[in-house]
C-alpha cells in the first residue's frame, strides 16, 4: 500500500531545533544592551556647551547593542550649536563575541561634566576622571594616573576647591579639583554601589548607595556624619532644600530626611521606582518616577497635592524654569508644570528617548537625547531654536 | 516601556520569581539560579523523560533504518513508506522526540532571558528591569541584586564555568550515542557530541557566567537522569547494565526478537508487540534502563497509542 507519506528526518530535525534553540537563546538578548551606552546633561558656562554624547548603538549582531564610538567630551557653542572641540576619552572596541556580555569597557559617560575655574570634569565608566582645560580641550589631568577604578556612573561635584565622586567600588572620592591628587576616601561598609551624583551642601556631602544607605560625609575630611537607611536602594539623587533632603528610593518610597540629624520627615509611596532627582518650589515637591506619574508633593508634609499620567517613566531631572517645571519622559515628551495652578501642559514633544538630565541657561532649554540630537528650545515659548547631532 | 504578551507571560513572572527566591535564599543569586533551574526542570521531568525515551527509542531504530536504506536506497518514495512502516510497527513516533522538545523550548528562553535581565550591571539595563516587576514589596527591598557567587561575578564570563558548560553538554551527548552502521548517522551524532559543547562552551565565555551556572546545571540533571534512565550509556562502553528485575525481562525479549530474522520493516511479531505494551502500559520504567544498548527497534518501544482507557493494573 503507497500512502505516499514522507518519513520525519528526525535526527535532522532535532538537530536544527537544537541551532535554533541556540538562535534563540542569542535572540534573547534583544533589548538587553551588553554595553554602557552613558550620553550626559548639557553643562554650560560662558557661552559653551559641554557634554559627553551616547555611546551609539550599532546592534552588535544576535540582537545584542554595542557601542559604535569611543567615548568622549564635546565642547559647542551655545547659542549656535556649532561644535568648538571635542576630545577623545579613549576606549576599547566592543568585544565583538556573541555574547551580550561587553569583553572591553568604552568610554561611556553618565554623570553630565561639572565645571570649576579653567576646568571641565567628565567621569567615566572605565574608572577614570579627566579635567581637561574648558578653553582648548587640553588634557591637565588624569584619575587615576596609573590603571583605573571600579565604574564611574556618578555625576561629579565640585565645591570648597574639591572634587567628589562616587564610585560602584562602594567608595566616595574627594580629589584636589586642581591637581586630581586624592584627598580622602569614604568607604560604605557593604561595598555597593554608588550610582548616584553626591549633593554638597554647604561642607555636608550627601551620598546615596545602592546598600540601602543614605550618607551625610563631612565634605572636608570624609568622616560620615550620620547615615539613613530605606527599605530599598538608592539610585537617585539627593535634593537639598532648606534643611531637608528630598530623595526617591528603588523600595518606591520618596524620602523627606532631616539633613541635620537624618531622621525621616516622612516619605510617600508611588507604585515604581524613583530614579530622577526632585524639584522644589516653595512648598512643593515635584517628582517623577517610572511608573509613569509625577508627583506633586506636599514639601512639609509629604501629602499628595495632584499626580499627572504622562504615559511614560521620568528618568531625566527636570528644572524649574521660573513660573514653570519642565519635565521629560523617556518617550521624548517636555511637559510644563505652572507651579502657580499645577495644571500640566504639553510643553514640546521631541519623540527621541530622553535619559539625560535637563539643562536650562538663559531662558533656553537644552534636551540631549538618545538618539544623539542636542536640542535647544526656548524655554518660555516652546520654540524650537537648534538641532546638533552630537555623536 | 510597553510589555509584549511574552513579557507578560514568559519573562515577568520568571523574573519576578527569581528575585523572590534570591530573597528567600539568603540574597544569594547564584543560589536562585541552580534553585530554579532545578524546579523548572523538576516541572518538566515528565516531557523530558518522554524525550530521552522517544529518543533512544529512535536510536534504537537506527540499524534497522540502515538496512531499510541500504534496501530502498534507490527508491525515496518506497524507502519513506518502509520507514513509517517501522515507525507504525515500532509503536514509536516521530514526533514523540520533536513535540516535548518543542513544548520546553519556550521555558528554557524564557528562564534565559530572566536571568540575562536580572544580571543587570549597567544603568540601561537595570532602569529597563522596572516594568517587569510585580508590587510584591520583596521584589522592591531584594532588588538590585548581588551579582557575586562562590568565586563568580555573575555577570561577567568565567573560563572555568565554560568548560564545565562544555564537558557537561559532552558527557550528557555521549551517554544518548548509541553506535550505528550508517555513515550520515554517525557523521550527525559527531556534531552533536563534539560542535555542540564547543560552540556552547565558546559562547559562554561571551556571556555572564550567571547564565553558564543555569546551562551547567541543568546539564548536570539530565546527567543525572539519563543516568537514571539508562546508565552510563554510551559514556561507557565497557559500562555492565544494570541488573535490575526489569532488565532480566528486557534481555529476554531481546533474545525473543533477536531469533526474529530482519530484513524489511515487517520484522517484528505480534506477540513481542504485545510484551512490549504491557511494559508501558503497566507504568514500569522502560525496559531500556540498563544502559545497554538495544539490538533490535522493538526493544525501545514507546508507549504504544492503542487501548486508551484500558489501563492494565500496576504487576
Amino acid at each position: 500500500m503507497r500512502t505516499g507519506k514522507k518519513a520525519l528526518p528526525v535526527g535532522k530535525i532535532s538537530l536544527l531545533l537544537v541551532l535554533l534553540l541556540v538562535g534563540l537563546v542569542l535572540a534573547g538578548c534583544t533589548g538587553i544592551r551588553g554595553s554602557p551606552e552613558g550620553g550626559t546633561g548639557a553643562t554650560i558656562a560662558d557661552g559653551t556647551i559641554f557634554l559627553s554624547p551616547s555611546l551609539a548603538s550599532s546592534g552588535g549582531g544576535f540582537g545584542c547593542s554595542a557601542p559604535a564610538t569611543e567615548g568622549k567630551l564635546v565642547a559647542l557653542n551655545a547659542e549656535t550649536g556649532v561644535q568648538r572641540w571635542e576630545v577623545p576619552l579613549g576606549g576599547a572596541a566592543p568585544s565583538g563575541g556573541f555574547g551580550c556580555a561587553s569583553g572591553a569597557t568604552p568610554v561611556a559617560v553618565y554623570g553630565s561634566p561639572a565645571l570649576f575655574e579653567e576646568l571641565v570634569y567628565v567621569a567615566g565608566y572605565n574608572g577614570k576622571v579627566y579635567a581637561i582645560n574648558a578653553e582648548s580641550g587640553a588634557l591637565r589631568w588624569v584619575y587615576p594616573r596609573e590603571g583605573n577604578i571600579d565604574s564611574i556612573v556618578s555625576g561629579l561635584v565640585v565645591g570648597l576647591d574639591k572634587l567628589f565622586f562616587g564610585c560602584a567600588d562602594g567608595n566616595v572620592y574627594a580629589l584636589d579639583a586642581a591637581t586630581g591628587d586624592l584627598l580622602w576616601e569614604f568607604a560604605t561598609e557593604s561595598e555597593e554601589k554608588i550610582w548616584s551624583t553626591p549633593a554638597l551642601d554647604g561642607e555636608t556631602l550627601y551620598v546615596s548607595s545602592f546598600d540601602k544607605k543614605l550618607y551625610a560625609i563631612n565634605a572636608n575630611d570624609g568622616t560620615k556624619k550620620w547615615e539613613f537607611e530605606a527599605e530599598g536602594a538608592f539610585a537617585s539623587t539627593p535634593l537639598v532644600v532648606d534643611g531637608t533632603l528630598y530623595i526617591g528610593t528603588l523600595d518606591r518610597h520618596f524620602y523627606a530626611i532631616d539633613a541635620a540629624n537624618g531622621t525621616e520627615k516622612w516619605k510617600f509611596q508611588a507604585e515604581k521606582w524613583f530614579w530622577t532627582r526632585a524639584v522644589v518650589f516653595e512648598d512643593t515637591v515635584y517628582v517623577g518616577c517610572f511608573d509613569n506619574r509625577v508627583y506633586v508633593l506636599n514639601a512639609l508634609t509629604g501629602v499628595e497635592i495632584t499626580e499627572f499620567d504622562l504615559e511614560s517613566p521620568v528618568r531625566s531631572w527636570p528644572v524649574l524654569a521660573e513660573d514653570k517645571v519642565l519635565i521629560a519622559t523617556e518617550a521624548g515628551r517636555v511637559y510644563a508644570i505652572d507651579v502657580a495652578s499645577n495644571q500640566l501642559g504639553l510643553f514640546v514633544d521631541l519623540a527621541e528617548k530622553i535619559y539625560a538630565p535637563l539643562t536650562l541657561s538663559e531662558g533656553i532649554l537644552y534636551v540631549y537625547t538618545q538618539e544623539h540630537n542636542l536640542h535647544a528650545i526656548n524655554a518660555d515659548s516652546g520654540m524650537k531654536l537648534w538641532i546638533q547631532t552630537v555623536d | 516601556m510597553e510589555l509584549n504578551w511574552w513579557d507578560i507571560i514568559a519573562i515577568q513572572p520568571m523574573t519576578n520569581i527569581l528575585v523572590v527566591m534570591t530573597h528567600y535564599l539568603f540574597n544569594n543569586f547564584g543560589l536562585a539560579i541552580i534553585a530554579l533551574t532545578l524546579i523548572v526542570n523538576g516541572a518538566m521531568l515528565p516531557l523530558t523523560l518522554k524525550q530521552v525515551r522517544a529518543s533512544k527509542a529512535m536510536q534504537a531504530l537506527q540499524p534497522k533504518l540502515a538496512e531499510l536504506k541500504k534496501k530502498y536506497g534507490k527508491d525515496k518514495e518506497r524507502m519513506a513508506q518502509e520507514q513509517m512502516k517501522l515507525y507504525k510497527e515500532s509503536g514509536i513516533s516521530p514526533a514523540g522526540c520533536l513535540l516535548p522538545l518543542l513544548i520546553q523550548m519556550p521555558i528554557w528562553i524564557a528562564l534565559f532571558q530572566s536571568i540575562m535581565r536580572m544580571l543587570a550591571v549597567i544603568p540601561e539595563n537595570l532602569a529597563g528591569l522596572s516594568p517587569y516587576l510585580y508590587s510584591w514589596p520583596v521584589v522592591y527591598s531584594t532588588l538590585p541584586l548581588d551579582n557575586h557567587f562562590l568565586w563568580l561575578n555573575l555577570a561577567v564570563g568565567d573560563i572555568f564555568l565554560a568548560l564545565l558548560v562544555g564537558a557537561s553538554m559532552w558527557v550528557q551527548q555521549k551517554m544518548i550515542m548509541t553506535p550505528s552502521p550508517d555513515p550520515a548517522q554517525k557523521t550527525q551524532s559527531s556534531l552533536m557530541l563534539w560542535i555542540l559543547p564547543i560552540m556552547f562552551a565558546w559562547l559562554t565565555l561571551s556571556f555572564p557566567s550567571g547564565l553558564a551556572l543555569f546551562w551547567v546545571t541543568s546539564n548536570l540533571f539530565r546527567i543525572g537522569l539519563q543516568y537514571w534512565i539508562g546508565g552510563w550509556g554510551g559514556l561507557v562502553k565497557s559500562s555492565p547494565p544494570k541488573d535490575t528485575g526489569r532488565d532480566k525481562k528486557y534481555r529476554k525479549r531481546i533474545a525473543e526478537v533477536e531469533q526474529v530474522p530482519s530484513g524489511g520493516a515487517d520484522i517484528v511479531p505480534s506477540s513481542a508487540r504485545e510484551e512490549d505494551t504491557s511494559y508501558e502500559e503497566s507504568g514500569d520504567k522502560r525496559p531500556d534502563s540498563g544502559g545497554g544498548y538495544p539490538k533490535s527497534p522493538r526493544d525501545t518501544k514507546p508507549k504504544s497509542r492503542r487501548g486508551k482507557g484500558h489501563r492494565p493494573k500496576r504487576r
